[in-house]
């Protein structure tokens, strides 16, 4: 939590207390100071807010069945009318943040929902909080040159977002062209709408070189690299230190997800001295990928029908980086629950979505 | 509490927000409640859409709505924090919370507002009437502001002559890619069965056929920003051609350039449709000097052309098309690029990324 007693903190993080026009929540990430970044795509903004967590208490297991449900009726609501966009874990609290639509067009309400340990539901009030904001359009358009005809049909829509040493990494997809850029925007934002983007290719299989949006990304290896899934199926390994050389950034393929099937999100967590990563995907299995082996494995060069071959089984696929399948079914989301567990939330076959803690043991 | 008497729900406003007014209290009741404090009747009373109302009145097992109750002018008040949502019941419970044996539950539902539909589907693009296999992108736009959340369900392709249903056509949409205004949806065929040598390629090929006549139709079920449905459906066939993978070449257009003097506007003709969306900022008209043209732009029939018309006469001498590289033809291939690039083919690799100008000169008549 800042503290607002310090004008000084405030205004070193570029921060100002008031109520910030949240049109819409989507991707989170926390960042420095126990700040929230906040994702909205209707009003083409990223927020930093302070949501007043002191970031005191232990880290604790949280689950909840039916939570949409829980939701629905705090926000006094049908359960249909509650999307869930994303959750975070504070990194020291371990209280979990929910991004939550509320009904969709123009009766759509805005809400940030904190979950506590001890499992109480509660939204986030957004009046007279210290926070500051960064608009995205500008960023999108500040590579264009004027322009004679232009109606104001572009947009980019954040699809996830990660804060790495002082930069918040956005991913983003553009509703226009088939591009793959990373934002790397200064924290705090200095109100310059100032941010550089990187193009960002895989090669499928030696052959086929693509440029398209990264749906999800995941920073590892104390942030010297990233995973990313992209639109399409690939998972491809990044090393940042490419990022502040190059503009075109070539990624490396270390997997395929498999037919049909899309990615959600990416974690990492720590388990036994070493570092894994999570993927969760629309149509296969939750993986575990150990970052160990994404080092050693080379780029693939033939197509990878591992998990379509055995999709309900662990394998470890013969191309490919060595993947475990994990039982989670369902898995929608994911945030780490300050190393010693992951939450997932869960959909079942019902469509109702759950709350679960797994402790990275039993991982 | 007193059971037998008959409690009175009402929507009405009080300090101008919406909230559930509750009457015919006993006097008795009223008593007692106005000595509560906000905590005490939060535990007496709740509120809950009548889905979440727990079986049995056990407030344990279920969250009620949040909001605050207050006693004023001989009734009981629930303001409730996010405000009560059309078409939905909702339930007060009364009795002390650990209580669920005396408690009592009385219901209310909000009313359907009295509305019609209005909002219809205005374009669907592309607008050509044979598209390639490799299509990546389709543009649907509204009359007015939409509500997401429609776009999986609302939006179906079909083939033609047999009416079959073809799945997994599409991106899931989730993010759905809007406008600012929420009147443009973009939907993406799925990149991975359109990319080559990817598995979903592989196994299932293209989304679509070559060969084939598909259906694009919108269901009317698509809700606008008020939530109503649309006024109709919409739809648009198109028959599927070979795949189309090659950079775009501005060098391969056909300019036909207006006499210096004219406002007549200069046509540009391409080899293949473009992309509309990217049509509309991606090109631009300089002239001699450099200067860009301010002017009114059209983009023709099928996005195989686009026309230029000046506010001010065209001057004598050279000018420039400016094509920016970041333009895409409906397969998302560009001037600098192949949609998914075969890096064993020399003809297909990277070109500049630099704006594409092709000059042109104004005569006089």
């Amino acid at each position: 939590m800042v503290d607002l007693g310090t004008a000084t903190s405030l205004e070193n993080l570029g921060l100002s207390v008031g109520m910030p026009a949240v049109k819409s929540v989507g991707p989170l990430a926390f960042g420095p100071e126990g700040l929230l970044f906040v994702a909205d795509n209707v009003g083409a903004s990223i927020f930093a807010i302070d949501v007043g967590d002191t970031g005191d208490g232990e880290p604790k297991a949280v689950d909840i069945d039916n939570f949409d449900a829980s939701l629905a009726s705090y926000l006094g609501c049908s359960r249909e009318d509650v999307t869930i966009r994303d959750i975070v874990a504070h990194p020291t609290s371990g209280n979990v943040y929910c991004s939550v639509m509320r009904g969709s067009g123009d009766d759509a309400i805005a809400v940030i929902v904190r979950v506590s340990g001890d499992g109480a539901i509660a939204d986030v009030s957004l009046e007279d909080v210290a926070f500051s904001q960064y608009d995205i359009t500008d960023a999108a358009d500040a590579d264009d040159p004027r322009l004679v005809t232009r109606m104001q049909l572009r947009t980019v829509t954040v699809t996830d977002m990660s804060y790495v040493d002082g930069l918040l990494l956005v991913a983003g997809t553009s509703n226009e062209e088939f591009t793959s850029t990373l934002r790397r925007i200064p924290f705090p934002f200095n109100g310059e709408a100032r941010s550089n983007s990187l193009e960002i290719f895989h090669v499928s299989h030696g052959v086929y070189e693509t440029a398209a949006p990264i749906r999800a990304f995941v920073p590892y290896q104390d942030n010297t690299s990233i995973l990313a899934s992209y639109t399409c199926t690939p998972v491809v390994q990044f090393t940042l230190a490419d990022f502040d050389t190059e503009k075109h950034v070539m990624g490396k393929t270390v997997a395929e997800l498999g037919s049909h099937n899309h990615p959600i999100d990416l974690i990492s967590y720590q388990h036994d001295g070493g570092e894994y990563l999570l993927v969760c995907n629309d149509r296969h299995p939750l993986f575990k990928i150990a970052c160990k082996d994404i080092d050693v494995q080379g780029p693939l060069t033939v197509p990878d029908d591992s998990l379509d071959a055995s999709p309900a089984d662990p394998v470890t696929p013969g191309v490919g980086v060595p993947r475990q399948l994990l039982p989670h079914p369902g898995v929608k989301r994911m945030a780490n629950l300050n190393g010693d567990g992951v939450l997932m939330l869960q959909q079942d076959e019902d469509g109702h979505s759950h709350l679960r803690t797994y402790a990275t043991a039993t991982l | 509490m007193t059971h037998g008497r008959h409690l009175r729900l009402e929507w009405a406003q009080h300090d101008g927000r919406g909230c559930l007014k509750i009457g015919g209290w006993t006097e008795a009741e009223l008593r007692e409640l106005s000595g509560l404090d906000a905590g005490a009747l939060s535990r007496r009373l709740a509120v809950y859409p009548s889905e979440a109302l727990p079986k049995g009145g056990d407030r344990s097992v279920s969250l009620p709505m949040a909001g605050r109750f207050l006693v004023q002018d001989g009734s009981v008040w629930f303001a409730p924090r996010f405000p009560f949502a059309d078409r939905v019941s909702y339930s007060l419970l009364v009795g002390s919370a650990g209580d669920a044996d005396g408690a009592e539950v009385w219901e209310i539902r909000r009313p359907s507002p009295d509305a019609v539909s209005t909002t219809e589907v205005v374009a669907i693009y592309p607008t050509a009437a044979e598209l390639p296999v490799n299509l990546l992108r389709v543009y649907v736009h509204f009359s007015a502001p939409m509500s997401e959340g429609w776009a999986a369900r609302a939006i179906r392709v079909s083939r033609e002559d047999t009416g079959q249903a073809l799945e997994d056509v599409f991106l899931p949409p989730e993010p759905e890619l809007w406008d600012a205004q929420r009147m443009r949806l973009t939907m993406l065929l799925d990149p991975g069965r359109i990319k080559r040598g990817l598995m979903p390629n592989l196994e299932f090929g293209y989304p679509l056929m070559e060969g084939t006549t598909v259906r694009i139709a919108i269901d009317p079920a698509f809700r606008d920003a008020s939530g109503q449905p649309l006024r109709a459906g919409a739809g648009r066939s198109y028959s599927i051609g070979p795949a189309l993978r090659s950079r775009i070449d501005p060098t391969a257009w056909r300019l036909t350039v207006p006499n210096a003097g004219s406002r007549t506007p200069l046509l540009v003709e391409f080899d293949r449709p473009l992309d509309h969306g990217l049509l509309q900022h991606c090109l631009l008209v300089r002239d001699a000097a450099g200067q860009a043209l301010s002017g009114v732009a059209e983009i023709g029939e099928g996005e195989c052309s686009w026309r230029f018309m000046p506010d001010a006469p065209w001057q004598t001498g050279e000018h420039h098309l400016l094509v920016e590289p970041r333009l895409e033809d409906v397969a998302g291939n560009s001037p600098a690029r192949v949609f998914d690039r075969d890096v064993t083919k020399a003809q297909d690799a990277p070109g500049e990324r630099e704006a594409v100008m092709i000059g042109f000169s104004c005569d006089r008549a």
